[in-house]
């Protein structure tokens, strides 16, 4: 539990100690903390409609989808991040560019998890479902930007280093925003409406978030 | 393979391209086996974007797939066969000392990353096919990874090139001058004369921890002329590549349209681009 805490410590606190430590050992820590939190987080958020019956359910499955979606989207976006990082010549630097990486992300899934309490006072206060959905995007925005908050402290020698490293952690961001609100929009829903049946996925709804969202703007631009 | 994929990866680095490497007219890389991973990369990238026909609507489409796969190095390998030539015909008339071996493997290097890039983004892109049904935001999803990575491609071509001549250049100023060379020399122009005096190539050894593959031109120079050739090929590469993925469409196939290897003659690239985009936004 000592050695948890002080881990936890090390990524919020950016400590040279996450970094200098051997890659692989780093990793694994940092997705252990972005499974265990991301749980957390997910568990509390999924439980909206209660935890009785089929309603435990959808919390079950936001535990496991928050995780998913923190670990899925940068699955899905280190390729390019490798590629494009060799290109530019900062291959040398990439297990500890990967580990800043991981660490921005496992900061991310902590915070969340520190906020999962608010996130529970809330549901007791008020049983609207829509208030609900806008209190956990905020939730989300704050870790969202406590993450990029950690990056950029993470990245902060990598850059001093060398200033190419900018660049990266740019292009870093662009490509996972791109793919982590689409993968948002394919994992929902995680709050789960109170009246609409427990599910997984909204297989028959996945569509595309950029076109609903262009879609939305035009209509209020045109009517 | 695997020392292919080393070559790859030498490529990707620069380690291949650096100016301690290029002492010789070429790359030093192995043209055949790279064009093998090109070819590899290509089919893989084709995979990925099959996933929209095999997880669309109404799939799985597993010829459209297939026939994916078959065309996306199709497509690189022809516009290859169709701009190399040109490319070699303008850069010998300009003069540039680069050979035809030095060219080509320039040409394969640059395929190479560019082909690289693409596979890296393969993953986004299939993800996008399984999850969207949007058929016209797919296809400018595509086209987007091919812009990407091709710029990467033209920019990587581009650094070889100055780092090409400069070696060059530093090989020709250690050798003794032969009575041809002298001759060659003098019908040179007062200008570049001129030019060589005032500014002496600024050769120095790079570290290819300090340049990559895409940075260190800064400080070395090119022949305008053959500066000129090279973007000018780039640009009919590009439109080139853009017609001739017009040409062997369909790549993804339209949802509830039966599978066809290719399409009938009609409209050009640049048309059906607009119409997309419109679409998206209609």
């Amino acid at each position: 539990m000592t050695m948890l805490l002080a881990q936890i410590d090390d990524i919020l606190r950016c400590r040279q100690a996450v970094q200098s430590r051997r890659a692989g050992s780093a990793l694994r820590w940092m997705v252990g903390c972005i499974l265990a939190f991301g749980m957390v987080y997910g568990a509390v958020m999924g439980a909206f409609g209660g935890i009785c019956g089929d309603r435990l359910w959808q919390a079950v499955y936001s535990a496991v989808k928050t995780p998913l979606l923190l670990l899925g989207t940068s699955l899905i976006a280190w390729p390019s991040f490798l590629v494009l990082n060799t290109l530019v010549g900062l291959r040398r630097d990439l297990a500890r560019a990967t580990t800043a990486l991981m660490a921005a992300q496992a900061g991310l899934a902590i915070v969340l998890a520190s906020l999962a309490p608010l996130t529970l006072v809330w549901y007791a206060s008020s049983g609207d479902y829509g208030d609900a959905l806008r209190f956990n995007g905020m939730m989300f925005a704050v870790a969202c930007l406590a993450g990029q908050w950690l990056l950029r402290d993470h990245y902060r020698l990598l850059i001093e280093r060398d200033a190419r490293h900018r660049w990266m952690f740019w292009t870093w961001l662009a490509i996972y925003v791109f793919v982590a609100i689409q993968m948002s929009w394919v994992f929902r829903p995680f709050v789960g409406d109170p009246g609409a049946p427990v599910e997984f996925f909204r297989r028959e709804k996945w569509g595309n978030a950029y076109l609903v969202v262009a879609q939305l703007i035009y209509e209020m631009v045109v009517h | 393979m695997k020392r292919w994929l080393n070559h790859l990866d030498r490529i990707l680095r620069g380690e291949a391209t650096r100016l301690g490497t290029l002492r010789e007219d070429n790359l030093e890389i192995e043209s055949g086996g790279l064009l093998l991973v090109i070819l590899l990369l290509a089919m893989l990238y084709g995979v990925c974007m099959g996933f929209f026909a095999g997880f669309g609507e109404g799939g799985p489409f597993f010829m459209q797939w297939l026939a994916g796969i078959v065309k996306v190095p199709s497509l690189f390998l022809l516009t290859v066969a169709v701009t190399f030539p040109s490319l070699y015909v303008f850069n010998a008339l300009v003069g540039s000392r680069l050979s035809f071996t030095a060219i080509f493997q320039l040409l394969v290097a640059s395929l190479a990353v560019n082909v690289a890039v693409l596979a890296s983004l393969g993953p986004i892109v299939a993800f996008f096919s399984v999850s969207t049904t949007s058929y016209p935001f797919i296809l400018l999803l595509n086209v987007l990874a091919f812009v990407v990575s091709g710029v990467l491609g033209f920019a990587f071509m581009l650094q070889t090139l100055y780092r090409l001549d400069a070696a060059q250049r530093r090989r020709l100023s250690a050798l003794p001058e032969t009575d041809g060379e002298r001759g060659e020399r003098s019908a040179e122009t007062l200008e570049s004369r001129q030019d060589r005096k005032q500014s002496p190539p600024p050769i120095v050894a790079q570290s290819v921890e300090e340049t990559g593959a895409l940075w260190g031109a800064r400080g070395l120079r090119l022949d305008r002329r053959v500066k000129t050739v090279f973007v000018s090929w780039m640009i009919v590469f590009g439109l080139v590549c853009a017609q001739m993925a017009w040409v062997l469409r369909p790549f993804l196939g339209k949802p509830n349209e039966p599978f066809q290897w290719f399409c009938p003659r009609e409209s050009n690239f640049l048309q059906a681009f607009w119409d997309t985009l419109r679409a998206l936004l209609s």
